[in-house]
């Protein structure tokens, strides 16, 4: 019962990691539409899926995130020529690490959203969000690592 | 010094007033325990990005001595060169500024006021904690060569050279062949929606070889380029003896290389022999140029004639666009020439997009030309074997064939994309870097793309898309602008580099070349465009994307999930 409720209530934090081009324009995108959208996501804004390293992925999770959204332009479509070609790769790797920490891959997700695509984006989120909030938090202990 | 930083949250208006309580965000922000070694200015504005409203920012800036600046408002994708711009007035750089979104990451979209509250706290915490790490960076000025280098000497790169010259642009154009004009100089007569004449293909040729301005080199190819936008050095490879031609400045480059025909005979299902009375539609309108009749290789004229569209079409994936139309002047000019003789068509899908095509099309109809839907066609020898729209197979013969095969890209393409590190799409033509918002321009900055080397089109839009380079070259590279280099570019910490060059593999712009006797790898910050590609390639932490580094990215992120 106690268990039930802690999960009910669990409001999970989530990273997004969105391209300025694409994604980051679909968001913007559902925000003049005025769709509505998980406040659960903390966007930061990159330049390109691209840039999104192994290094700030795991420490994000280390960080305490529960969930990461990797979202960029849709293949064949990058601002930068083949950059988010570059990202699916980094995400394959980064999702068999993340089974080495005892993370479940589920946690990282890579979307192509483009910018004219708004009710995608808030589709991605929202669907990305419960399925956190159904694994629930992060296990990592943030604070071992501060 | 003491740190002072500047926040200040925008109303929009009602947007953000009415579903973010600003008074609540002002109230935590002002009281943040975190910042208590800082000082913090926090305050709210009508409309920051009105004229009164970046006064205010502007007078904020100066009377507090503020040392950052935060602005929590709309996407940055909208005012952040605003707000950038303000701090330009004053002596805060502008890279010590960021914005936060709070319109459309929280008053737009979370319907609960409460909830989009906290969500702006975070956000405008997060990017506090971000600007802290931003360090001060100063745009360069650049001078920038005005002349342009044009590549192809086709219609496609004639028109861009008359348009450039014609606001006294210098322009270089180089061509493969001895003689200008491209394929055009093939043809008798344009298509009817154009007036028939072939006429204003010479003109344009006459008019580019008296024109002051621009250099032509026949039987010239390109050797290198190196530079970037605004700068870039070029030698060529010029006449039969090769000799090469050093010190050529450029400030763009275009890129009008044209198109190939495909080789029917490299098709299986196209089987024929030289001596056949078998034709490509390129072939034939030389004939009737050189020639004034259509004859076969006896002398004789042809009793019937059979036209073959989309040869090559499956193979390749696309549709030439082009060739239906083609074959329809092609067919109206035999029929014009023969009029007792049987001219057949043989179509799959008839492609005429113009306004005027249509109506072309019933007219040649009505002149006795015969079209038949085929669901497939090929050709042995000069007998035509296809499949009829109800399945059933047929055989015909006629005394000569024409084909009208795919177009491809030009011989050398691939050569010549990698020399300018530009890309080129699934179908071998060169890439646009966006199809609709940038559809004349290339991956790299200062190469466009123009005619049938974009891909498979005809003289008109080859014209169209030759005035829209010209127009974007015009108002990109003006005498005596200077160009300011993108400053978010990439750069090496050379302690760090371990000389492993992963990151000149990945960089799709050429901007990193390696320092052999240093061992570490350079980035040129003129061609960098600032993906941060390399960054995350770099194993050993040696490339940092400058504005956004992983202690920038790594503050917001942990102070957003905080
Ligand atoms: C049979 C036929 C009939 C046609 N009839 C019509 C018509 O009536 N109306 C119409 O609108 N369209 C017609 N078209 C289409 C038309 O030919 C093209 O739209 C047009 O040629 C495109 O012009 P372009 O300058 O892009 O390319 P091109 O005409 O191919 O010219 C490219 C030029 O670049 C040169 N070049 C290539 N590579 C290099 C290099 N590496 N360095 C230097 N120079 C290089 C080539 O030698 C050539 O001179 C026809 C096409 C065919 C096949
Ligand atoms: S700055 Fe942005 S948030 Fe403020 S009024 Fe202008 S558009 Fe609206
Ligand atoms: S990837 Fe990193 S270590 Fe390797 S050459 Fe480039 S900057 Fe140096
Ligand atoms: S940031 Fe991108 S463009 Fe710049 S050097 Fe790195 S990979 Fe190349």
């Amino acid at each position: 019962m106690e268990d039930q409720k802690q999960k009910e209530e669990f409001f999970p934090k989530i990273v997004g990691y969105l391209c300025n081009w694409c994604t980051y324009a679909a968001a913007d995108l559902a925000g003049s539409s005025k769709m509505e959208l998980s406040p659960s996501l903390n966007v930061i804004r990159v330049m390109c899926s691209s840039r999104v390293d192994y290094n700030l992925v795991l420490t994000t999770f280390f960080g305490g995130a529960d969930g990461i959204l990797i979202a960029g332009c849709h293949p064949g479509d990058c601002h930068y020529d083949k950059g988010n070609y570059y990202a699916r790769r980094r995400y394959a790797l980064l999702k068999s690490i993340l089974e080495t920490l005892k993370l479940d891959p589920e946690r990282l997700q890579l979307s192509w959203i483009s910018a004219s695509e708004g009710k995608r984006y808030v589709d991605v989120v929202n669907e990305f969000t419960e399925r956190i909030k159904k694994l629930g938090p992060n296990p990592i202990n943030r604070n071992a690592y501060y | 010094m003491r740190l002072k930083i500047g926040v200040y949250v925008c109303e929009c208006g009602p947007n953000i007033a009415e579903r973010v309580d600003i008074d609540r965000v002002i109230k935590v922000i002002s009281s943040l325990e975190e910042f208590e070694d800082i000082e913090l200015v926090v305050k709210r504005y009508k409309l920051l990005c009105s004229n009164d409203g970046q006064a205010f920012l502007k007078n904020e800036i100066e009377s507090n001595a503020l040392t950052h600046l935060v602005v929590a408002a709309c996407s940055p994708r909208d005012h952040e060169s605003t707000f950038m711009n303000v701090c330009k007035k004053t002596n805060l750089n502008p890279y010590l500024f960021n914005m936060v979104n709070i319109r459309e990451h929280c008053a737009w979209v979370i319907p609960d006021k409460a909830k989009a509250t906290e969500k702006a706290i975070r956000s405008i915490r997060a990017g506090i904690r971000r600007t802290l790490h931003q360090s001060e960076l100063l745009e360069r000025e650049l001078d920038a060569n005005p002349d342009v280098l044009i590549v192809g000497g086709g219609i496609a790169g004639m028109e861009a050279a008359l348009m450039l010259a014609d606001e006294k642009r210098k322009v270089c154009l180089i061509e493969k062949t001895e003689r200008l004009g491209g394929k055009s100089i093939f043809y008798s007569q344009l298509l009817s929606r154009q007036g028939n004449s072939a006429k204003m293909i010479q003109q344009k040729i006459e008019a580019v070889q008296q024109n002051a301005h621009i250099q032509v080199f026949t039987e010239t190819e390109l050797e290198s380029v190196v530079g970037f936008f605004g700068n870039f050095e070029i030698v060529l490879k010029v006449g039969k003896e090769t000799e090469l031609q050093t010190g050529l400045k450029a400030g763009a480059i275009v890129i009008a290389t044209g198109f190939r025909l495909l080789n029917p005979n490299k098709l299986p299902q196209t089987v024929y022999q030289k001596e056949d009375e078998v034709y490509t539609t390129l072939e034939v309108e030389s004939m009737i140029l050189n020639e004034g009749k259509i004859s076969l290789k006896s002398g004789k004229s042809p009793q019937s004639i059979a036209l073959v569209h989309c040869v090559g079409r499956d193979e390749k994936g696309y549709c030439s666009t082009i060739c239906c139309s083609t074959i329809i002047k092609i067919a109206r000019m035999l029929k014009a020439k023969l009029p007792q003789i049987s001219i057949r068509v043989y179509y799959r899908d008839l492609c005429l997009p113009h306004k005027t095509d249509q109506q072309t099309y019933e007219e040649v109809k009505a002149e006795g030309v015969d079209f038949i839907r085929v669901k497939e066609a090929g050709i042995q020898n000069t007998s035509i074997e296809y499949t009829q729209i109800d399945g059933v197979k047929k055989k015909e013969s006629a005394d000569m064939v024409i084909l009208a095969p795919a177009m491809e890209p030009a011989d050398g393409t691939e050569a010549l994309a990698e020399l300018l590190n530009v890309s080129l799409g699934e179908t071998g033509f060169f890439q646009e870097a966006h199809h609709h918002l940038n559809p004349v321009a290339t991956s790299i900055e200062g190469i466009y793309i123009v005619g049938a080397a974009q891909g498979p089109k005809g003289i008109s839009e080859s014209v169209a898309q030759a005035q829209a380079v010209s127009g974007k070259i015009l108002n990109r590279l003006i005498p005596g602008e200077k160009i300011v280099p993108e400053v978010k570019v990439c750069k090496v910490l050379e302690d760090f580099c371990t000389g492993c060059q992963t990151c000149l593999e990945v960089c799709c712009y050429g901007a990193i070349s390696f320092n052999e006797v240093k061992g570490v790898s350079v980035v040129n910050e003129a061609v960098c465009r600032g993906c941060g590609n390399c960054v995350a390639s770099c194993p050993s932490g040696a490339m940092r994307a400058i504005h956004f580094t992983t202690p920038q990215l790594y503050r917001e992120m942990i102070e957003a999930i905080r």
